[in-house]
């Protein structure tokens, strides 16, 4: 139990990274639809820098440039050039399902046995990490794990508290407004999907040299989704965030330990894989109101 | 002269389907009061907004006592103390009084309680009434543009520009806005102030630019001119108007349609409509005035069917349609021309013949052999650009290419054919020039004389006065009384708009 | 509008140009001559009938399932589960085949397991419609779960009722040849599919541009409120229209399953929801443009499986040309619209300068 408690706030981590920088992007008005790929070529850069560096930050870092890197063409894409924000996040997945499966070879070719790098070490914390119960649980995780669970309350802070959250707010209302109070709507969209995209590497490396400590080109399997779903059923909230990213670590946690104790004929293993999906369905049908930011997958056009 | 506080020089703005402003140059003096009078579309919005820094200007400069500035965004004309209450409010609904006001003017963590308390001060000192907690969604329209107001004092304004104020004011809420603009003249201040209402223009300003398609038609003293003057320069000629004369006064006794004791709750529980009671006639136009926001458009959907009232009856001909939906109300003759064409009335991506098969999709005369009859469509469809003069090339063309006054007029000629017994009229003639106006106010009379009954809603005073056989005033969902038009003064009906009870009104009145 | 239509033509073949050379440009790191591996595809494509037939093979499927995300689109819904409702017509299309073969004659075979496809694919995505308009839920969130949960169903049954009789992997039995869809060109895999698809493509132009049915769904599509306004039933339509495209994407799953792999096979065709909505965004969302939209993709994924066997190239390389394809036909969406304000601003500065 106490295994699976852990393994819950440890397969949440990553969602919860990408579901606060979603969080943060939604507010501005921006659905970041590519942070599948966002993921998949933070998962790949991690592993391709990690592996190559023999050093797991240097791994971190370039999940982050490339997360920034593909957030910045789809923040392009849509806040500039006011494409279609469905359309082009799935285009952009696409993409970048290719580039990394295509680039894994260009750099390692056909390997025969799957390449591996040592995945991030749990940091147990002092004393904490003593505390019957709980100590295992909450402090016997990886350092990435406390980065996000010290973000959470802070973007929470940013958003409510400050003048920056005040306008990050406004602009997923009403960009007008923040337009006729002198700040440039589009530059704050874009800033904030950016941060998008470097949250969601790091989400995605974990994956592959914080967990597995491999990469494959379906590592990701619609993560990225889950963490946009967490967003969604979170009411646009770093509150419904931490919840969300809880029910959900805690559903992969047990899909993980039930396919370890093998198949039974009743809950197959293809249930549990599907779990946290299903829950996502069930969700939206029973959530009764949402806060959904009004001009939310709108592009701000100012002249036409 | 003095050399000019601020001065606009040969501005030219082109979008990409219109020339907004052309070669505009005009100047604003310290502690003046310059009124921008035009028609909708004129290019009044536009040519302020540059001036603001929202748009950027295709040719021309700038100059602030008489050097020549650049303002690329409103943080530069703010910081050169301009600011700007848009026609179309920007503030955030979600949101408090107090984050409104201080979104962009705040760095870093945010005091709420400090800001409160300063807003609190500000609003005292010109005597606004205003809770800075309160959320913006909840306000009515006449107190969000108060928050607007605060807004751009709290940022130490000196040029206060503010694009048609008054349209969504009561005559006396109007007149207390003319007394604010004095106020803050008379410290040093200036304001610009546009709108397209001539009697406005004569009672506060002090010069008047009038602007017509785009350009300047003239740059008057207010003391050098009158309102027959204004109107030719703002309008390019004379205009017949629909008067009095040209209608008929009998009405038609017999009763047509009949509201009896509706009331609509909403979602939030307090009701939209509140026990409404309405008898119209065959040939009778009734006017229901108000300020917006206070039912109309509540009231209008209840009538075709759009929703349905959460008590009392609505009786057509005698027969309880009550339970009748929007598809049965259309077959049984009910037209509704909707307050805001783009999103309720018309299909702006399709073509004006798609238009027109807007509400009848699903009768088989427009269909063949489970096709549309695209032929029999078009046919009709020109007839109908003719009879109502549309300015269009084809039956084909996208009604976004069309001006607002000929996509009303597309709706228009819709509805009444729909409309065989009841139309309704939600501001009808909103954002329309006035030519267009004319045109929408004739076909209302003629349907009229045709004996069909019309409802029509209307912010605009003139035009309720100028169209209507009786008169409602509508009030927070409630209906403050029915009059015939000729009880009705200017200051009653102003009152009754405000929330007076008809017995307040004649104490205070007589 | 003759200046449009040649911005469309222009924007767009520029697009799968670049497209096409971006990922050329790839090749550059595998050591590749780019143009050698172009030419040395293109002449393999055309050398054979088998092989230029496959490019409509491969097109089939992705008309289906780019008409799935269009006719949705046009009523302003995404359906970006196309993968998943292909994925339950896939296992139908099987099952179904599987089951009937031994009792009844080929061809009945083949109509019946057809209509079982649509309603099953129809009705998941039906359901999806069905959570939209009675629960407002986000369609797009949904159809993309959805997609998951169905490729969970299909892998389950594979590897438990389906699975084929050694019960070695997980993929059914081959079927009996006699509910193979026919071939249409002998000594090629170009089955009638083919014609199936192209019929579709044509027969919802129809619906949605000549029937009063479809005249409702787009406009509900462009504006849902005006669409109430005016009696139509959005939230019928939701399903309806999601139902419909549900079966289109199912009938992708029987052409493939009955036509081309003759069994169901785990973890195939994983792409062509996306490449689905790549043509349906090329084409426009216009049907007639999907067929031409489709054959390309079917091209590109042909001509990227040569180069995969001829010159060890992987074959992401299809992922690759296809993802930059679409990227470069939306930054054309953007560059009309340019091209477009510009031409109109021109015409309005000429006429004030006269
Ligand atoms: N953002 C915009 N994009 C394109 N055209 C616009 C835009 N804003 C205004 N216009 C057009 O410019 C003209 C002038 O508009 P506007 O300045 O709003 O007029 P007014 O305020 O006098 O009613 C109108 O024809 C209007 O349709
Ligand atoms: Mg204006």
């Amino acid at each position: 139990m106490i295994n699976l408690l852990s393994r819950t706030i440890m397969m949440g981590t990553p969602l919860l990274f990408g579901a606060l920088a979603e969080v943060i992007a939604e507010r501005t008005g921006m659905m970041v639809t590519a942070i599948e790929g966002i993921f998949l070529m933070g998962a790949w850069a991690g592993f391709v820098g990690g592996y190559l560096s023999g050093s797991l930050i240097v791994g971190f870092l370039s999940a982050m440039l490339a997360g920034l890197l593909v957030a910045g063409l789809y923040g392009w894409i849509c806040i500039y050039l006011k494409q279609h924000q469905v359309v082009t996040g799935v285009a952009i997945n696409l993409l970048v399902a290719g580039l990394c499966s295509f680039l894994y070879r260009v750099i390692f070719g056909v390997p025969i046995t799957p390449l591996t790098v040592s995945p991030l070490a749990t940091i147990p914390i002092p004393l904490l990490s003593e505390i019957p119960l709980l100590g295992p649980i909450l402090f016997n995780q990886t350092i990435l794990t406390y980065i996000i669970y010290f973000l959470a309350p802070l973007s929470y802070f940013m958003l409510y508290k400050t003048s920056m959250g005040l306008t990050i707010r406004s602009a997923g209302e009403n960009p007008e407004a923040v337009d006729v109070a002198g700040i440039n709507v589009l530059t704050v969209r874009f800033l904030t999907v950016l941060l998008a995209g470097v949250m969601g590497g790091v989400a995605g490396a974990f994956y592959s040299i914080g967990f597995l400590g491999m990469f494959t080109t379906n590592i990701i399997g619609g993560r990225g989704w889950i963490a946009f779903a967490i967003c969604f059923l979170g009411n646009w909230n770093p509150k419904g965030a931490v919840i969300g990213t809880l029910a959900f670590g805690f559903a992969e946690a047990i899909a993980i330990y039930m396919q370890s104790i093998g198949n039974s004929a009743l809950f197959p293993n293809e249930l549990f894989i599907a779990l946290p999906y299903i829950m996502t369905i069930v969700l939206t049908i029973s959530r009764k109101s949402f806060n959904v930011p009004a001009k939310l997958g709108v592009p701000y056009l100012k002249e036409n | 002269m003095a050399t000019a506080f601020f001065e606009l020089r040969g501005i030219s703005k082109y979008f990409a389907k219109v020339i907004a402003n052309q070669d505009v140059s005009f100047s604003i003096q310290r502690g003046e009061v310059l009124a921008l009078l035009g028609e909708n579309g004129a290019g009044k919005s536009t040519i302020m907004k540059i001036l603001y820094g929202l748009y950027k200007a295709d040719e021309g400069k700038l100059l602030k006592d008489g050097r020549e500035i650049k303002i690329d965004s409103p943080k530069e004309a703010m910081e050169l103390g301009i600011s700007m209450i848009q026609q179309h409010f920007s503030l955030v609904p979600a949101h408090t009084v107090t984050d409104n006001i201080i979104l962009g003017n705040v760095h870093g963590i945010i005091d709420h309680k400090l800001f409160r308390e300063e807003i609190k001060r500000l609003a005292e000192l010109y005597g606004f009434e205003l809770n800075p907690d309160d959320f913006i969604r909840d306000l009515a329209v006449g107190v969000q543009q108060k928050v607007e107001i605060l807004k751009a004092l709290y940022q130490k304004t000196n040029l206060l520009i503010m694009d048609e104020p008054t349209a969504v004011l009561t005559p006396q809420e109007a007149e207390n806005l003319m007394g604010f603009v004095r106020d803050f003249t008379a410290q040093g201040n200036s304001v610009i102030f546009i709108t397209h209402k001539l009697k406005e223009v004569m009672s506060v300003a002090d010069r008047i630019i009038v602007m017509r398609a785009g350009r300047v038609f003239g740059d008057i003293k207010r003391a050098e001119t009158n309102e027959l003057e204004l109107s030719k320069l703002m309008i390019g000629r004379d205009l017949n108007w629909v008067t009095k004369e040209d209608r008929q006064e009998s009405i038609d006794q017999e009763v047509r349609l009949e509201i009896q004791q509706v009331t609509l709750q909403e979602k939030t529980g307090v009701p939209a409509l509140k026990d409404i009671s309405l008898t119209l006639h065959k040939g009778e136009i009734l006017g229901i005035a108000g300020v917006s926001g206070n039912g109309q458009q509540e009231l209008c959907e209840i009538v075709c069917g759009a929703i349905l009232p959460t008590k009392g009856k609505i009786l057509l001909d005698g027969e309880d349609i009550t339970e009748r939906k929007i598809r049965a109300r259309i077959d049984l003759g009910i037209g509704y021309v909707p307050a805001d064409r783009s999103s309720d009335g018309m299909i702006m991506d399709m073509s004006i013949a798609e238009n027109m098969l807007l509400k009848s999709s699903y009768a088989k005369k427009w269909q063949k052999r489970g096709f549309i009859d695209k032929q029999k469509l078009n046919q009709y469809t020109w007839q109908e650009i003719q009879d109502y003069s549309i300015k269009a090339p084809s039956p084909e063309t996208i009604a976004r290419g069309l001006s607002g006054g000929n996509q009303q007029k597309v709706v228009l000629a819709r509805e009444v054919d729909n409309g065989e017994k009841v139309i309704v009229f939600d501001q009808p003639t909103r954002g329309l020039d006035l030519g267009a106006v004319n045109h929408v106010h004739q076909v209302i009379l003629q349907e009229r004389a045709k004996g069909k009954s019309v409802l029509l809603v209307s912010t605009e005073l003139a035009e309720i006065f100028a169209l209507s056989d009786r008169i409602a005033i509508l009030y927070k969902g409630e209906i403050q009384g029915v009059f015939n038009s000729a009880e009705l003064t200017t200051e009653k009906i102003g009152l009754l708009m405000a929330g007076f009870r008809e017995r307040e009104v004649k104490s205070d009145a007589g | 509008m003759q200046a449009k239509l040649r911005d469309l033509l222009i924007t767009n073949i520029l697009a799968i140009v670049l497209g096409i050379v971006a990922s050329g440009l790839m090749l550059l790191f595998l050591g590749k001559n780019p143009v050698s591996a172009y030419s040395v595809l293109i002449t393999s494509v055309v050398r054979d009938s088998y092989t230029f037939a496959d490019i409509f093979v491969k097109a089939t499927p992705l008309m289906f399932t780019a008409l799935a995300f269009a006719f949705t689109y046009k009523a302003n819904l995404y359906n970006i589960g196309a993968q998943g409702q292909f994925y339950i017509g896939a296992v139908i299309a099987a099952a179904s085949s599987l089951w009937l073969q031994n009792i009844l004659p080929g061809g009945l075979v083949l109509m019946i397991t057809l209509l079982l496809t649509m309603v099953g694919g129809g009705l998941w995505g039906a359901f999806i419609g069905f959570v939209k308009a009675r629960y407002n839920s986000n369609e797009f969130l949904v159809s993309m779960m959805s997609t998951y949960v169905a490729l969970a169903i299909m892998n389950y049954l594979l590897r438990t009722f389906l699975i084929e009789t050694k019960a070695e992997y997980p993929q059914t039995d081959a079927l009996a040849a006699s509910v193979w869809l026919p071939r249409i060109i002998p000594g090629t895999r170009l089955h009638i599919g083919f014609v199936l698809a192209v019929l579709a493509c044509v027969g919802v132009w129809v619906l949605l541009y000549k029937t009063p049915l479809g005249y409702r769904i787009r406009a509900v599509g462009y504006n849902a409120g005006a669409a109430e306004m005016s009696g139509i039933n959005a939230k019928k339509l939701y399903i309806l229209a999601f139902f419909i495209s549900g079966a289109l994407a199912g009938a992708a799953g029987f052409t493939e399953v009955n036509g081309v792999q003759h069994m169901l096979v785990q973890g195939f065709n994983p792409d062509l929801g996306a490449a689905g909505i790549g043509i349906a965004i090329l084409a426009n969302g216009n049907p007639i443009g999907i067929i031409f939209a489709a054959i390309l993709f079917g091209a590109l994924k042909v001509g990227g499986t040569i180069m995969g066997q001829m010159s060890g190239i992987p074959s992401s390389i299809i992922e690759l040309m296809q993802g930059f394809v679409m990227v470069f036909v939306i930054l054309s969406y953007f560059v009309r619209t340019w091209l477009e304000n510009n031409r109109e601003k021109r015409k309005l500065q000429k006429a004030v300068a006269k």
